[in-house]
């Protein structure tokens, strides 16, 4: 197993070598470049000038110089500065925009698995209830809910129609206006704080949430009817186990096999961000990160965001491939 | 029940925000961007983003501003530089150039946030830095035409050679604290001192933009770094939410009555999402829109208008932001010749074909006016009197026959071109994913047809579209018919959009390989005689021949009809009841900012005093 994991990070590396490459290669081949806006703005600027502002933002080497100079770089942990903020790339995606992503999607994350799983469960054990066809009703409409609408429509309805309809004030979007700062120079109490950033985070969690729970709880419950009807557990209850052992100590175990796959190559996509929630409720992560810095070409913030993603996609990849083997004895890593 | 109640204390605390307004003195503004920087890029070196230059009208106030009406005021200076009270001379250079020389005095009783006097020094600072080697500004022959001489420490002279009448509009010059930058500086200059401005280029821009982001970023200003001007500093930048900005007790400026009857704290709300910032409009959570936020049909939607009578007023403010056509008349390009775009007549054809007011009822409920020439009609250089075209296709039609062109066996036109028989098919390019562009483009293409002439739609995303190697390349063919964008006038209008040369300084305009495809001219016209008065007009200092002299240029343009116009733009300000002097007019703070008057901005209900009225300089959007 050990070694099976050393021999899966080194080959890792090409594959990151190659992915950072293509990423480098499509972000310097879109069209235009970081002086267009300037171009169409100042009819004064002169070529000379223009010429002079390309070398200021070296833009005037060829792809290939330009992504060594990066890559030289990107080694020694230099993953250059942000064209628009002005700050350093590395500690623009990593140290601001990043945590943000994963208390917004983690938590995200966390309220989906843990109401997906018992619901799946439950709506498996009960097949054909009424329950069961008001959950798989629920989870088909959240399937096909477009999380830019279910989005705006639970804002409408906690920042305009409660607030009008019962007085009570709005659902806060967006980040809170406070810093940690705040609770230690007394201005606000610890639990003030924690509630306010929980006020501002219900919904973009709740969109989140509903629908990712959607999705998981139809693999939940459809791996579970798989288990559940095969032949080691006739087995386990022809001998008389109770219910109760039946489904968690046999079936669970292994229909939960799947799921782990799922969750573990989902993680990546968690910290890319949601873009679409993290727009309608002005929340800056990662996701807007990358959707930002395409748009304005910032390059450096750009490139330090996807090659992230890249290695954190080969990494999970690898860690649910080593989960397997152990929620699966059949396993083995050699 | 207790639960509910903890719930309900959590939503107040965090939703602070929607209490915000005349109650507590304060002003929430909803804005759809954030500024990357704040004040220590004062060259906008990092940013040049119009929600910057926004907010730090309320930080670091112009010398001069630009008031509503499109003129002049003083904020800093004793007294605006005149002809008439000799601290403006025009003086002639010989070869039609001018030198300008403006001679200014700061007032005495300008202080920085932190108490400093704001004096000449802060200027030279401002120029030093601006005029450092490889510094990579903006607008570079700004830079090279300006000089700065300091006579003590409140008096100072400005001068620009060759001088353009845009060198008058606003401020000459900028200014920042050197007493809080200049060791900084300092520093840059040791480090910077072996390089070379040529060779060494990236590094340059590399430790400039560490030097102003070390004054302007984020943490930078949360950190207190950097002291301010206005009648506003910054007290708290959550970034990516709120910027707070307090009253700044060391401003010089009393607005009538006194400061306290006034705002005293601005909360900026940055709502990317368009729709999500008009929620939060209608939840109340926002008492004013910034300049950058909904769009104007947002504004005109049903939710807000019927939740508006008592709470909002809506405005729709004109804009200068020009929709056109551009044509490739690039005689070179095999296609514009089989055509005949070079031909005034195929373009006043095309123009007539277009029921344009029915479009703009349609589409804008004629909030957005039909333009005739590509000046706004509420610049000062604008022409009324000029050729118009009305919808007539039968006209359309005529000019076009006499140009050789018979309806085809399809109903398209054609016509018989170096022994070539040429159908009416022209290329039409526009940037994909606008919807109005999109459907506009569709009415336009219908419109057409009925005279006989088939459009091909190429679209593209705007990122190609304005990609200089296309947009600016229609002499290599790379578009060969026509392409509807929009183009962002100033008051400083200089004509440049269509001239072939700068007679004044050599510069060409026509993108060219000669002049590595610069200029805004990108359908190639060129007339001798627009060059020539546009020589004149732009060195002309008296307001009234300048504007006779830009008159016969729009009478010139309009005849020969190089683009198609079509519109121009209106942007929607959105404001609660009874906030006063929060005016948005066109060219107010240069560019239709609504806090161009930032100490005035208040409520009526706190006592501050109405100065202006908002309906002199925008339409009001009915509320039912």
């Amino acid at each position: 197993m050990f070694a099976y994991t050393i021999r899966r990070l080194v080959q890792m590396i090409p594959l990151l070598f190659a992915a950072s490459v293509v990423i480098f290669a499509l972000l310097a081949l879109q069209p235009g470049d970081p002086l267009d806006e300037l171009r169409q703005n100042n009819p004064n600027l002169t070529a000379e000038q223009l010429e002079q502002l390309r070398k200021a933002y070296g833009l005037d080497q060829p792809i290939y110089v330009r992504y060594f100079k990066w890559l030289g770089r990107a080694l020694q942990g230099d993953l250059g500065q942000s064209r628009s903020y002005g700050v350093k790339a590395a500690e623009f995606v990593f140290g601001e925009r990043l945590p943000r992503t994963l208390l917004l999607s983690g938590l995200a994350f966390a309220v989906a698995l843990l109401i997906a799983i018992p619901v799946g469960i439950f709506s498996a054990v009960r097949q054909y209830s009424t329950a069961d066809y008001a959950i798989t009703f629920m989870t088909f409409i959240g399937f096909s809910t477009p999380v830019f609408f279910l989005g705006i429509i639970l804002l409408y309805l906690f920042t305009v129609v409660v607030p009008e309809r019962t007085g009570l004030p709005a659902l806060p979007t967006g980040l809170p206006s406070l810093f940690w700062s705040d609770v230690t120079t007394g201005s606000i109490s610890f639990f003030g704080f924690i509630g306010t950033w929980a006020s501002h985070l219900i919904l973009p969690v709740m969109t989140l949430a509903l629908i990712q729970m959607a999705s998981w709880t139809r693999y939940m419950r459809a791996s579970l009817l798989e288990v559940l009807n095969q032949d080691f557990i006739r087995t386990a209850r022809a001998k008389g186990l109770a219910e109760r052992k039946v489904l968690y100590k046999h079936a669970l175990r292994n229909a939960l096999i799947p799921i782990v796959t799922l969750v573990g190559l989902a993680v990546p996509g968690v910290l890319g961000g949601a873009i679409i929630t993290e727009n309608i409720f002005s929340y800056p992560g990662m996701g807007r990160t990358i959707f930002e810095s395409l748009l304005a070409k910032d390059y450096n913030v750009a490139m330090a965001a996807l090659a992230m993603l890249a290695v954190l996609t080969a990494l999970f990849n690898l860690i649910a491939d080593l989960l397997y083997a152990v929620v699966d004895p059949r396993i083995r890593y050699s | 029940m207790k639960y509910l109640s903890k719930l309900a204390t959590v939503w107040i605390v965090g939703a602070g925000l929607a209490f915000a307004g005349p109650q507590d003195n304060t002003l929430v503004v909803g804005a759809s961007q954030e500024p990357t920087v704040l004040g220590g890029d004062f060259l906008s070196i990092i940013s040049n983003q119009s929600i910057k230059a926004e907010v730090e009208n309320y930080l670091l106030v112009p010398m001069i501003g630009i008031d509503a009406d499109s003129k002049n005021f003083p904020i800093m200076v004793t007294e605006l530089p005149t002809l008439a009270n000799r601290r403006l001379r025009s003086v002639d250079i010989g070869g039609g150039k001018r030198r300008l020389e403006m001679d200014l005095t700061l007032r005495s009783d300008l202080k920085w946030s932190d108490g400093t006097p704001i004096t000449t020094d802060d200027i030279a600072f401002f120029n030093e830095v601006g005029n450092a080697k490889g510094m990579p500004v903006l607008n570079p022959d700004v830079w090279e035409r300006r000089k700065l001489i300091v006579k003590d420490k409140l008096n100072f002279t400005v001068t620009f050679e060759p001088a353009f009448y845009t060198d008058t509009i606003g401020a000459p010059i900028g200014y920042a604290p050197a007493h809080v930058m200049r060791p900084e500086w300092q520093k840059v200059l040791a480090q910077t001192q072996n390089l070379d401005a040529k060779r060494d280029a990236a590094r340059l821009s590399e430790i400039y933009r560490s030097f102003f982001q070390a004054f302007g970023s984020n943490r930078a200003i949360n950190q207190g770094k950097m002291v301010w001007s206005g009648p506003f500093r910054v007290t708290r930048w959550a970034a990516g939410s709120t910027i707070e900005l307090t009253r700044n007790p060391n401003f010089w400026i009393t607005p009538p009555g006194g400061a306290d009857k006034y705002v005293q704290r601005v909360t900026y709300r940055i709502i990317q999402n368009t729709n999500s910032l008009l929620v939060a409009i209608l939840g109340g959570g926002v008492d004013a829109t910034s300049r950058v936020s909904i769009t104007l049909d947002q504004a005109r939607s049903p939710q807000l208008t019927s939740r508006a009578p008592g709470r909002y007023d809506i405005w729709s403010v004109p804009g200068a932001v020009w929709e056109h056509i551009d044509v490739n008349k690039f005689t070179n390009v095999e296609r514009v010749k089989e055509l005949g775009l070079d031909d005034k007549r195929t373009r006043q054809a095309l123009l007539h074909a277009l029921d344009r007011d029915s479009w703009v009822k349609a589409f804008f409920e004629g909030f957005e006016p039909v333009s005739h020439t590509w000046v706004a009609p509420v610049n000062p250089l604008f022409n009324d009197k000029v050729r118009r075209y009305e919808y007539n296709p039968d006209k359309a039609k005529a000019l076009l026959a006499e140009m050789g062109w018979r309806p085809g066996p399809d109903g398209i036109l054609q016509r018989t071109v170096g022994g070539k028989t040429v159908r009416f098919e022209i290329e039409f390019v526009t940037t994909s994913g606008n919807a109005i562009r999109e459907r506009t483009q569709q009415l336009f293409a219908e419109q057409w047809k009925r005279i006989g002439v088939a459009v091909k739609i190429n679209n593209a995303p705007s990122a190609v579209v304005f990609d200089a190697k296309y947009l600016n390349r229609a002499v290599e063919g790379t578009w060969t018919g026509m392409t509807m964008f929009a183009w962002v006038s100033s008051l400083a209008e200089l004509g440049n959009l269509f001239k072939y040369k700068d007679l004044n300084t050599g510069a060409t305009f026509i993108p060219t390989a000669e002049n590595n495809f610069t200029g805004q001219n990108i359908g190639g016209w060129r007339n001798d005689e627009y060059d020539r008065l546009a020589a004149q007009a732009v060195v002309e200092f008296d307001p009234e021949k300048r504007a006779e002299l830009f008159a016969r240029m729009q009478v010139i343009w309009a005849e020969e009809l190089p683009a198609l116009p079509l519109r121009f733009r209106a942007d929607p300000l959105i404001t609660k009841k009874g906030l006063v002097n929060y005016l948005g007019a066109t060219y107010s703070g240069g560019n239709n900012y609504p806090n161009w008057l930032p100490w005035a901005i208040g409520w009526t209900a706190r006592g501050a005093q109405k100065l202006f009225d908002q309906a002199k300089y925008a339409t009001a959007i009915s509320t039912k």
